[in-house]
């Protein structure tokens, strides 16, 4: 242990006196040192770091440089995209300059905002048809014209589907459901059209003769359609059917003048002492007064009236 | 480069996943009548003419090729939808500016169109929509009266 | 001292202030730039052109239908496009040399623009997977980026000014 602690002791001893030595000697072999180094506390000219080069990195030809004339397009730019200048081999400008000509294709921000079209070439466009003919089919030959339709499919149903550039589907006014017919498919008569047309209001054109009826009071398309189909059948249904208060109408609460129904067919009856069918000139005599009746007194009206109960009366007519 | 790997990839994946949907989906009956359909109308809008009238020669072109008859036209003046704005800050009522948004119509109309080819025919045309251009498609369907409606 | 007057010391304080309603507009500062003594501003020809060129000149940054007569989602899309144009700056940190372009297309954003090419071509992709990925997680639909590089600030510059 003792001797194992002068030996570092010695071994320090002798590294410190070399160090002195070397410290402190008058240079003795001068060539063997190192050059003195100089404290450099600015930094001066001279001392620059060598900088690393900015290895540029290597760019390839635009491509258009390197497209066969007879390249198929449609694999070139096979989807809607921005436009980019080195895949367009055509010499476009677009901008304005006062003077000189319009900005080149490339670092043009203005190309890549329009929307383009480079997608549905007139070829491309072709060949996607031809792929989508499979699942089309054709129009049936035999309904060939309008008429047509409308005696075979009467009913028309119309209904709107929108496409917004928005990430939902949805629209609120997909959901309205329109269906469209003529009245006469139906075939009412008399007292049952009467009550529809009651019933239907201003949804009736009488120009046409064409029921509408809108509905959109349900969330969904298909169930806007189920209830207007319901309205449909309720209405028909309904009109068909006879209430007994209906029984009830009077003279009073007719909505049009009936000469069969009236005073006037009973009081002329009661002259003759026949029947209305038996008297001559009875259906020229009940149209004028209907029409004296229904559309008010005017001088047509009065003139007719008066001809025609002179011609049942058999009295000549007013020289005029 | 790799991009027709890369599709040939994606076309798999979504060939499996269609086919996984469609296993799910109650079969089509074989004989389910087609629709009819008298007239399928687009009304396209969007803020540049331009665009609309490329779009409308796309559209017919695509009609004439999976044979539908086709017109089309154009309102002869777009919407403006206007509004006022003071020039300035706070007061100086007389001097205004006016913004003006322009809504421009074209509208296409195929006629005769059987259910199968106005699903196609418009699905194919959707998918092309061009982007600031909005579509609403009507569709006037022929049917049958219904049994219970026939006069008795 | 009244009643009323005490009433009035002792109130809470209110601030307040009246606001007037009609909108402000700036339209001769806004989108314009002013000549230099020097005559060596750069503009692009985005912004050589004032804002009442737009659909005469040069076209919208943004191209979405919710501006259309009967569109939806107006305000949504308006607050998206300045989260997009954000982000893009953001992340794309002096990159961009245009203007940041943004397309709607059913549910896919398109963002298109100009960018420098002073990054290598492995960051640009990673920066272009990396927004494709973040903002299609925010906005819930897909979004691609669209991107032309140029080789220098000077490639896009119209005219000095």
């Amino acid at each position: 242990m003792l001797s194992f602690s002068r030996k570092i002791d010695k071994t320090a001893f002798r590294a410190l006196e070399k160090h002195l030595i070397l410290a402190y000697s008058t240079s003795s072999e001068p060539q063997r040192e190192e050059e003195f180094r100089v404290l450099n506390l600015k930094h001066v000219k001279g001392q620059t770091v060598q900088r690393r080069s900015v290895r540029k990195a290597e760019i390839q030809p635009p491509r258009t440089t390197q497209m066969p004339v007879d390249q198929d397009w449609g694999n070139v730019w096979p989807g809607p995209r921005s436009f980019h200048p080195a895949t367009v081999p055509l010499p476009i400008r677009q901008g304005y300059t006062p003077t000189g000509v319009a900005p080149g294709k490339y670092a043009n921000a203005e190309l890549m905002k329009i929307p383009n079209f480079l997608h549905l070439t007139p070829p491309v466009i072709k060949r996607q048809c031809e792929a989508l003919k499979k699942f089309c089919t054709p129009w049936p030959k035999a309904l060939d014209s309008d008429e047509k339709c409308e005696r075979f499919f009467p009913l028309e149903v119309a209904s709107s589907d929108y496409c917004h550039s928005s990430p939902t589907i949805r629209d609120p006014l997909a959901r309205i459901v329109s269906v469209k017919f003529k009245l006469g498919v139906l075939g009412l008569e008399g007292r049952a059209k009467d009550k529809f047309l009651r019933l239907v209001g201003e949804r009736y054109d009488e120009q046409t003769d064409i029921v509408t009826i809108v509905t959109d009071r349900c969330p969904l398309k298909k169930q806007n359609y189920d209830y207007a189909m319901y309205l449909i059948t309720a209405l028909y249904h309904e009109s068909l059917n006879v209430e007994p208060w209906e029984e009830l109408k009077s003279e009073a609460d007719m909505e049009v003048y009936i000469w069969e129904n009236n005073a006037s067919k009973t009081s002329i009856e009661a002259l003759f002492g026949k029947e209305a069918k038996e008297i001559e000139n009875v259906e020229q005599y009940s149209q004028a007064v209907v029409r004296y009746m229904n559309e008010g007194e005017n001088q047509y009206t009065v003139e007719q009236y008066g001809d025609a109960v002179r011609k049942i009366l058999n009295l000549p007519p007013v020289p005029r | 480069m790799n991009f027709s790997r890369l599709f040939r990839h994606v076309s798999n994946i979504t060939s499996r996943l269609s086919h996984r949907q469609y296993s799910n989906l109650p079969k089509v009956e074989e004989n389910e009548t087609d629709k009819l359909f008298k007239i399928m109308e687009l009304e396209l809008k969007g803020h540049d003419p331009a665009v609309l009238k490329s779009f409308v020669k796309f559209a017919t072109t695509a009609g004439n090729h999976l044979d539908v008859q086709s017109k089309s036209w154009s309102l002869r003046k777009p919407i403006h939808d206007r509004r006022s704005v003071l020039k300035s800050v706070h007061i100086y009522k007389k001097h205004q500016v006016q913004y003006e948004t322009r809504t421009y119509f074209n509208f296409i109309q195929f006629k005769h169109l059987t259910g199968s080819t106005a699903d196609t025919l418009l699905e194919y045309i959707e998918r092309n929509l061009p982007e600031g251009v909005a579509l609403k498609a009507t569709k006037v369907e022929l049917q049958t009266l219904p049994e219970h409606l026939k006069s008795p | 001292m009244s009643l009323p007057q005490l009433k009035n010391i002792l109130r809470a304080p209110t601030f307040y202030r009246l606001l007037s309603t009609s909108t402000a507009c700036q339209k001769s500062q806004s989108g314009r730039y002013r000549i230099t003594p020097r005559k060596d501003l750069p503009l692009t020809y985005e912004m050589a052109n004032p804002p009442h060129q737009i659909a005469h000149r040069k076209t919208w940054n943004s191209i979405n239908t919710s501006n259309l007569e009967g569109g939806l989602r107006s305000s949504e899309t308006a607050i998206e496009d300045i989260f997009i144009r954000k982000f893009m700056t953001g992340t794309w940190h002096a990159l961009f040399l245009s203007e940041i372009i943004i397309k709607r297309q059913h549910n896919i954003i398109r963002i298109a623009g100009i960018v420098r090419r002073s990054v290598s071509a492995r960051k640009m992709y990673f920066l272009i997977g990396y927004t494709e990925e973040l903002l299609s997680f925010w906005l819930q639909c897909p979004v691609k980026v669209e991107l032309q590089t140029v080789a220098d600030r000077r490639d896009v510059v119209f005219k000095y000014i």
